[in-house]
């Protein structure tokens, strides 16, 4: 395994009630699989009602959940405009792995992304859930994708073995299958990229 | 043993291996997952621990403290304005002498996120000398729930034990022991020797994480010397001792200035009080950074941090629309709600606390307070109108739960008072915002096995409420009637009208139709239905200019059709 530099942190943006709380769950199973030590931080009550959550997931060295602006190694975003809310919590040079059906960003987004050597890869997780015949399963979608970019402790293998551990009955086939996906696409699309 | 647990699983935790047999609580965000916690870890240990969810957080403690005096180890818990339900036996009980033991657990909401207010429970447990601990994580939380349970037997007293959100719902591993065998590790005092002594910062619970994460970050860790606070209340001898040694004091706590008011240190304490930190809110990150940063400037330390507010700024550009809360897709509320704006649209609508709280950007919650204020407030709304001679529509509205909470004696005294308004209960058969605990009247207890249901109409019935009705909130054009005919009665009434909105929570019974909805079809993208009815199904297509239905969200229960004024009404069915 790749030595640690002093932590991760990852921020999850979402909407109440569609998975982001699992999602944030499952990244620290994966990283508690290894060995690294992990500390979440969840919204509940008012905002799960489909209002804007976000959940927070540092691992490594670290003390809290908490991240502040311009510290969040990596942004999931469950929803495209959640994601863009909390753009300013990115690092730069950050990571960022959005449910979005566009390919690309007006100028203005595009040039903020740019200047500060953000990489965003987009994917219709929504398309890809629903193709799986589980529409709240997008979630897994952008597991599935984000774990192809190969950032210990959040490998395919981890996450997978994670998922298996947590999620009960039928839902695990149909949720691995939406994350298989998801994995495949990144893939194909990080390959494409080293070409 | 460890497993990753919430901050509430953790409290519970605690308890369970500290012994606990008697556990009551009321629901309330961020402290609803305790007494589920207790439960599962009292079936999972095969102990045997009584739990109940008690109809309001004055019977959880009372309930509490008597099992507590007879000698038994209890727990109630509750939010914090929850506290205040509980206050007048809260406050009496620390004169008595405890043969048992009893924790009190009143979690914070520093924001806030799920609240109608802020308040700060080791502010009510230093003004009347009661013992209260302030966990920094979910790991510590499970050692101070065991450590307070011990020590309440010790001092025969109650202890407090008062998590932030941010701790009750943080995840971490959590170490597990067998009952009564945990190794406790607290934490107080000088946690973090640095080497300087112009600059301390002092803090309290999760603060105390967050300060460690910026100090790293700054490079500061082996510089700036942290005190961490475990007790709130009595505050520790040390603490002021350390605040003597340095020059200059940050203090760091949730939500109130507790333990700065009580250093006191006029000029060198910086935190709250004195303006330098927000006077309320949570401590994020930022806030943190920018305070520690700020106060090394005052004492000329260096710190390599470069603020980036032209990022900020662009981000801030880009500008997205907020996304508030709104009502699940289907929601019985939501077609409650229109069909009292429909029936009266200048009604006054003193409204509640729960889900139905979001009946305010559907026109048809007005006024709010506290648990049970809908009806009480509609009460004075009435004296001060009648007072004047005029007549206006009062339509009141509280949840099912929260009218057997706290409205019991308001609605029975607003009969005997012959007070003219309409209530209407949204009985959706649970306690959905925080949930779904059971109600009195849903007929099951908190492990889940059949019980007694108290219904609403053998209540109000006992209670002398002479108009009572009961309808199901789907059929829009028949509530719409019921209101208008209820209203009218009230003349020849004694006391309030009753309306039963009754229909099961969406979210608990993931009810589904397979109903056609032909709104689309109809549009003509006049924006009624997104304006007056707020479904999150209803998205708005700016290129077409008509409404679309996210049919991944819709239920299909075809409450829109009633609002579209295009649709004919053959189209509008109802399907129970």
């Amino acid at each position: 395994m790749k030595k640690f530099f002093n932590s991760i942190q990852i921020l999850c943006a979402g909407i109440g009630g569609r998975g982001v709380l699992l999602a944030s769950t499952l990244l620290m199973d994966s990283a508690i699989r290894k060995d690294v030590y992990a500390i979440g931080s969840d919204e509940y009550g008012m905002s799960q009602r489909g209002g804007s959550v976000v959940s927070l997931v540092k691992v490594g060295k670290v003390k809290s959940p908490f991240i502040g602006k311009g510290n969040a190694d990596i942004i999931l975003g469950f929803e495209e405009s959640e994601f863009l809310r909390n753009l300013s919590y990115l690092k730069i040079g950050g990571i960022a792995v959005v449910n979005s059906p566009k390919e690309t960003y007006e100028s203005k987004v595009k040039e903020a992304l740019n200047k500060r050597k953000i990489s965003v890869y987009t994917l219709d997780a929504d398309g890809i859930a629903r193709e799986g015949g589980l529409y709240q399963a997008s979630n897994m979608a952008i597991l599935g994708f984000f774990s192809s970019l190969n950032i210990e402790p959040f490998t395919y293998e981890n996450l997978k073995g994670a998922i298996l551990e947590r999620l009960k009955g039928k839902m695990v086939e149909k949720n691995l299958l939406v994350f298989e996906r998801g994995f495949e696409l990144g893939r194909e699309i990080v390959q494409c990229m080293n070409l | 043993m460890y497993e990753l647990m919430i901050g509430n699983y953790a409290i519970a935790r605690g308890l369970v291996e500290a012994g606990v047999q008697i556990a009551a609580a009321y629901p309330g965000t961020p402290s609803s997952e305790i007494l589920p916690g207790i439960l599962e870890f009292s079936k999972r240990d095969n102990i045997k621990i009584y739990c109940e969810w008690s109809v309001n957080e004055r019977v959880a403690f009372e309930v509490a403290f008597g099992a507590a005096m007879y000698g038994k180890n209890a727990a109630c818990m509750m939010k914090q304005v929850g506290l205040n339900v509980a206050f007048p036996s809260f406050l009496e009980s620390i004169e008595k002498e405890l043969s048992g033991g009893l924790v009190v657990v009143s979690c914070d909401d520093p924001g806030p996120q799920s609240s109608q207010t802020e308040q700060d429970t080791r502010m009510l447990c230093s003004l009347i000398g009661v013992t209260v601990f302030d966990p920094s994580s979910p790991r510590e939380a499970a050692d101070v729930a065991y450590y307070a349970l011990r020590l309440s037997r010790k001092i025969k007293k109650p202890v407090v034990i008062r998590p932030t959100h941010r701790v009750s719902h943080s995840r971490e591993k959590v170490q597990i022991f067998d009952q009564g065998k945990r190794k406790v590790k607290l934490s107080e005092g000088l946690v973090n020797k640095g080497k300087t002594t112009n600059f301390g910062v002092v803090s309290s619970g999760m603060s105390f994480c967050l300060a460690m994460d910026v100090l790293q970050e700054l490079g500061l860790k082996e510089k700036i010397p942290v005190f961490k606070v475990l007790r709130a209340n009595p505050l520790d001898e040390k603490a002021f001792e350390f605040v003597t040694q340095i020059e200059k004091i940050l203090v760091l706590e949730e939500t109130d200035a507790v333990v700065e008011a009580k250093l006191g240190f006029n000029g060198k304490v910086y935190g709250r009080l004195n303006g330098f930190l927000p006077g309320a809110g949570e401590l994020t990150y930022d806030i943190v950074r920018n305070a520690i940063i700020e106060m090394c400037r005052l004492v000329n330390i260096e710190v390599p941090f470069k603020d980036d507010t032209k990022f900020e700024e662009v981000a801030k550009e880009i500008g997205v629309a907020s996304r508030p809360p709104k009502l699940c897709s289907g929601c019985p509320h939501r077609a409650c709600f229109y069909a009292m704006k429909q029936a009266y649209p200048d009604a006054l609508f003193p409204g509640d606390i729960g889900c139905y709280t979001l009946g305010i950007p559907l026109g048809a919650v007005d006024a709010f307070i506290d648990m049970g204020g809908s009806v009480n407030m509609a009460s004075g709304f009435y004296d001060a109108f009648s007072k004047e001679g005029k007549s206006v529509a009062i339509l009141a509205s509280v949840g099912d739960s929260t009218f057997f909470h706290a409205c019991l004696p308001a609605i029975y005294d607003a009969a005997k008072k012959n007070k003219k308004f309409i209530l209407i209960i949204m009985d959706n058969n649970t306690t959905a915002m925080t949930g779904m605990q059971p109600t009195p009247q849903s007929g099951i207890t908190a492990s889940g096995e059949k019980t007694r249901s108290v219904t609403l109409e053998a209540t109000l019935s006992a209670l002398g409420i002479p108009n009572v009705k009961v309808v199901d909130p789907y059929e829009i054009p028949f509530l719409i009637q019921q209101i208008k005919d209820s209203y009218s009665a009230l003349p020849k009434n004694k006391g309030p009208s009753v309306i039963i909105s009754r229909r099961e929570c969406v979210l608990q019974t993931k009810a589904k139709w397979e109903k056609n909805i032909p709104l689309e079809q109809y549009c003509t993208g006049c924006r009624k239905c997104i304006r007056n009815f707020n479904c999150p199904s209803l998205e708005f297509d700016e290129l077409k200019k008509r409404v679309r239905i996210n049919w991944d969200l819709c239920v299909r229960c075809g409450n829109c059709l009633f609002v579209c004024p295009e649709v004919s009404k053959s189209e509008r069915k109802i399907e129970s």
